[in-house]
């Protein structure tokens, strides 16, 4: 068993892979939360990144049926594979974080469109700076695809998703990395999601390696 | 599964995960079903079903493959557990829920919740199963409960909260 990753099927990584994966998530969402803050002028925490290692059929244990905002880009780019990152703003972040952006302080109002578009205008700003700071770490070109956003179930989203990745590689594990991000001061919560395909992480694993023997 | 329950006393509800399914008369649930369909086959005479949570079309065949994961092998394995319980096929009645497209403007939008709607018809079609109600596509998240002991009754609850019962 692999520190602080959870891991609850077959697959499994070494203590480095857990710790390069850790490496990549910890500067990605450094500098993704940096970005939120100089939007937010305040200061944002970010928790100690988790892998999780899921079986499908377990999935429904990590992501939930409570209505949230889910912006979800492509990761494109020179890369084999597929990947996503998925900005997830529970219902009550929501208004707090784009009332902030509007200018507004009304709390009790629907969410429209005006806030739909700030929620992905914060989550191209946050995506790009997260898979900014991995390419450059992992010296390829990364660049989100345009958002798309719904605001409904976290696990409806994501099994989604992953359809679309199981059609191709038929495996019956995913790989979540989740960060959270918390703002204090206005009561803000938001997790960054990476989902890579199978091939992805590989390369990713095999990039990182490159990059601790360079420096090494 | 431990089935100890007595009378009308459902309070033991089993959750299928992606992949997942169970047969009796304990109340079933699955949780946020997007692209995915709660396939439920549903025996009144007997008051027992199944429920399956089912993600892709039609399985690729290889071995150790998750049967409630597919189509194909999804209602597969249910007929057989029902008919293992007394079941017969004819007296199956089918319900259907999910097989949303939660992202429209995505390239790795396959269309996968309409082809998995697609292929259960075909196959429960074949099979001569009656499909007595359905729930399925829009752009909309699904958390199903099946009661078993209760006519069959599914209840779908969307995330805004809004429930409806097919």
């Amino acid at each position: 068993m692999v520190k602080n990753v959870v891991t609850d099927g077959d697959l499994v990584i070494s203590e480095q892979q857990a710790d390069e994966l850790r490496e990549l998530g910890n500067i990605g969402a450094a500098h993704a939360a940096t970005t939120l803050s100089t939007i937010l002028s305040t200061m944002i925490q970010i928790r100690v990144p988790e892998i999780i290692l899921v079986n499908l059929a377990n999935l429904r244990n990590y992501l939930d049926d409570v209505r949230a905002a889910l912006t979800v880009f492509q990761i494109q780019g020179q890369i084999s594979g597929e990947g996503y990152l998925i900005l997830h703003i529970p219902e009550d972040s929501i208004i707090r974080l784009t009332n902030i952006m509007i200018g507004t302080t009304e709390l009790n109002r629907e969410i429209d469109d005006m806030d739909k578009s700030a929620i992905n205008e914060i989550g191209n700003i946050m995506t790009s700076s997260f898979l900014d700071a991995c390419a450059t770490l992992l010296n390829i070109i990364m660049i989100p695809s345009p958002p798309s956003m719904v605001i409904d179930m976290p696990h409806a989203a994501l099994e989604s998703i992953i359809a679309t990745q199981e059609i191709r590689e038929n495996v019956d594990e995913v790989v979540l990395f989740r960060t959270e991000l918390t703002c204090a001061t206005h009561e803000i919560k938001a997790n960054i999601i990476l989902l890579p395909s199978r091939s992805l992480l590989q390369e990713i694993f095999a990039r990182m390696e490159n990059v601790i023997a360079i420096s090494g | 599964m431990n089935g100890t329950t007595t009378g009308n006393d459902q309070r033991e509800v089993i959750i299928i995960g992606i992949g997942e399914w169970s047969t009796g008369d304990s109340v079933m649930t699955s949780i946020g079903l997007g692209s995915c369909i709660g396939l439920v086959l549903h025996d009144e005479t007997k008051k027992i079903g199944g429920l399956a949570h089912v993600m892709l079309p039609k399985s690729s065949g290889k071995p150790n493959e998750r049967a409630g994961k597919y189509a194909d092998t999804a209602v597969e394995v249910l007929i057989k557990e029902l008919t293992l319980k007394g079941s017969k096929i004819s007296n199956m009645k089918a319900k259907l829920a999910g097989g949303a497209s939660m992202f429209q403007n995505f390239s790795g939008n396959l269309n996968i919740g309409e082809r998995n709607a697609e292929a259960l018809k075909a196959i429960l079609k074949e099979l001569s199963i009656p499909i007595v109600r359905e729930d399925l596509g829009g752009t909309i998240g699904r958390t199903v409960t099946y009661f078993p002991k209760e006519n069959g009754r599914l209840v779908i609850r969307q995330a805004d909260g809004t429930t409806r019962e097919i």
